[in-house]
């Protein structure tokens, strides 16, 4: 039992995960991560996580925007200026196609940066701590660092039963 | 914040979260392929043969196959294209508009609405390709640096708005649709016993790992690309609106088709998900899935919506009258209302202004059967409309000399019924080899919408 380094605390309801999670933080253990077959959100604000991608978003958004008009004024005005019914070179309706490549560009960017910063691609291998959790359990993750005695291993064990957990395990993950 | 339970339980049968796994699963994992689905198979082939053969009469020997003459310049083509964009509405319509307005009903419907928008779109898009009579010069229409000036496209017109605003709804839904496959994939990765299902849902789930910093991530970037692809909704249509209220047709040139078919193209796509989802839960023995309330909420929908059609129909009469002009008054009461193509013009009158409207019944809203039936008259109503806008139109405009009627021909009916072989095979392929319901949505609501009891019927 000393060499492992993962104590798994696997659930099978979503609330009582939850609520295991806040029983853990209260007592002082560090959650390292919690994985669930759908989103837990009240596990995010207790595990303090966030996420910048909404910021990166905008930022795509706004250098679609900024990227159509500047090749829609390039080519209509400077490249080749054409008068189509005598609209002005520098038109209005520009805003449309702006506004689809807006979206275009937010929305492929967002998926990249998702991926990106997921680390995920096509064919990646894994190794879940249980594969249980793509289907009805709930698991979670607690870090065994060295200076973690047998004595603080068997609290944190009595900690996630008493919580409501169905089965404790350790894991070399 | 809207009361999710308003709808009452959404998964009936006291489901755990093994069962929606085993459930959702089972179809795609199970070796053998039910009877039914090889002879909707082989129908669906053969109409898309036929298609195919259309096609190729098309470019072999041009566009003089079509029964289009000198004033109705756009036939079937077109009518199919807006009648295909409007199912393709319906997807992104249910996904994404109800996600944002915390409609959990959509869990169980979405993804099979976001399959029907990919395969709707892309059977669209055949059209305007093919009617460009030389197919393989069709990458003209895109902004490409070239040695004829370099010439631009013209990016004033509403036609290459469409070819941008299409490509690009058709991307963002794709996307959209195969990001919330994901975590599904990675629950049949594990699932699986099949070493070659393993390698490629495994391949397809891109290594999905469900941790809460997964989870939060995806949860963000899904409702990000939704939340930017929901407008597309609005603008997709009122785009290809735009096709015809640019021009000065008697019966195009005006201000009302932009939303007009906007709320078209939702009521036609609604209809198709509720004539498909009735399929897929009959034959799939999902009716604890898509429940009673997910038809009864689908069907209320329509209700306004028809409602809606109605005053569009009704105030586009009105107009014509109270614009006193001849032409606009000559369009709509004499070659509409009793013209060559009364028919046409009353079936799309009925069909979805006045038969929907059975739907305020509850005893119609409970008969699947009937729910079924008038699902099918508002597709049928919503394709009138397009051939009534089109080719009323078209065939009577300003100079009686030009005035010339339409019929298609076999090829045009051919290039038609090949997109509807296209359009039900590809379903049956996204029926048999993916996760036709969300299935981590599901679980998702499972416990939420199940708390309450079955007799609390607070929704009435």
């Amino acid at each position: 039992m000393n060499n492992q380094s993962q104590i798994l605390g696997v659930f099978d309801d979503p609330d009582v995960v939850t609520a295991a999670v806040k029983e853990l933080l209260q007592n002082n253990v560090s959650v390292k991560d919690v994985f669930s077959p759908f989103p837990l959100e009240h596990v995010w604000e207790m595990l303090k996580m966030k996420t910048r991608i909404p910021y990166a978003t905008f930022i795509y958004g706004a250098l679609g925007t900024a990227g159509t008009f500047a090749f829609l004024y390039w080519t209509s005005v400077i490249d080749y200026p054409l008068t189509f019914g005598g609209k002005p070179h520098n038109s209005l309706s520009f805003a449309v196609l702006m506004f689809v490549l807006t979206i275009l560009s937010g929305v492929i960017f967002t998926l990249a940066t998702y991926l990106v910063r997921e680390k995920m691609w096509p064919g990646k291998k894994v190794s879940m701590p249980d594969t249980r959790t793509m289907d009805d359990k709930f698991v979670i993750v607690i870090d065994r660092d060295k200076n973690m005695d047998d004595d603080a291993v068997r609290k944190i064990d009595a900690l996630l039963k008493k919580s409501g957990a169905v089965e404790v395990n350790m894991s070399n993950v | 914040m809207y009361n999710i339970k308003a709808r009452g339980v959404l998964i009936e049968g006291n489901k755990g979260y093994h069962d929606i796994t085993r459930d959702i699963t089972n179809p795609l994992l199970s070796k053998t392929t039910p009877s039914w689905w090889w002879v909707a198979a082989f129908i669906a082939t053969s109409m898309l043969i036929w298609g195919v053969w259309g096609f190729y009469n098309t470019i072999a020997v041009g566009t003089g196959t079509w029964g289009l003459n000198n004033s109705v310049s756009w036939g079937w083509a077109i009518i199919n294209f807006v009648w295909w964009i409007g199912i393709g509405h319906a997807g992104t319509a249910f996904s994404i508009f109800l996600l944002v307005l915390h409609q959990k009903w959509r869990t169980s419907i979405n993804r099979a609405a976001e399959a029907m928008t990919i395969f709707a779109v892309m059977a669209a898009g055949m059209f305007p390709l093919i009617h460009m009579g030389r197919i393989w010069d069709g990458f003209y229409v895109f902004p490409y640096p070239n040695t004829r000036g370099p010439l631009w496209v013209n990016f004033n017109s509403p036609l290459f708005w469409d070819v941008t605003a299409i490509s690009t709804y058709l991307t963002a839904s794709f996307l959209f649709w195969y990001v919330g496959m994901m975590p599904d994939f990675a629950s049949i990765r594990e699932r699986t016993v099949s070493k070659i299902k393993k390698k490629i849902y495994g391949i397809l789930s891109f290594g999905w790992l469900g941790s809460a910093r997964g989870w939060l991530r995806f949860e963000t970037a899904a409702l990000l690309m939704g939340g930017l692809t929901a407008p597309l909704v609005v603008s997709v249509h009122s785009i290809v609106a735009m096709d015809f209220a640019a021009g000065i047709v008697p019966g195009w040139h005006s201000t009302i088709f932009p939303p007009f078919f906007v709320v078209g193209a939702i009521f036609s796509g609604f209809a198709m998900v509720l004539t498909m989802m009735i399929i897929v839960r009959k034959v799939y023995k999902y009716e604890e899935y898509v429940t009673q309330r997910h038809l009864d909420a689908i069907a209320r929908v329509l209700t306004f919506v028809s409602l809606i059609m109605g005053v569009a129909y009704i105030s586009e009469i009105f107009i014509s009258w109270y614009s006193d002009s001849p032409y606009e008054m000559y369009v709509f009461f004499k070659n509409r209302a009793i013209g060559d193509y009364a028919f046409e013009f009353w079936a799309m009158i009925t069909c979805n202004a006045i038969i929907p409207q059975l739907f305020w019944f509850k005893k119609i809203r409970t008969n699947i059967t009937m729910v079924f039936i008038i699902s099918i008259f508002i597709n049928i109503g919503m394709w009138f409309e397009r051939f009534v806008i089109v080719v009323t139109s078209l065939s009577k405009t300003w100079l009686p000399s030009t005035w010339h009627a339409y019929t298609p021909t076999v090829t045009e009916v051919a290039i038609y019924v090949g997109t509807l072989g296209f359009f039900v095979l590809g379903i049956l392929l996204f029926l048999r080899f993916l996760p036709m319901m969300a299935v981590s949505e599901l679980k998702g609501v499972l416990k939420e919408t199940s708390l309450i009891t079955e007799n609390t019927n607070n929704h009435e």
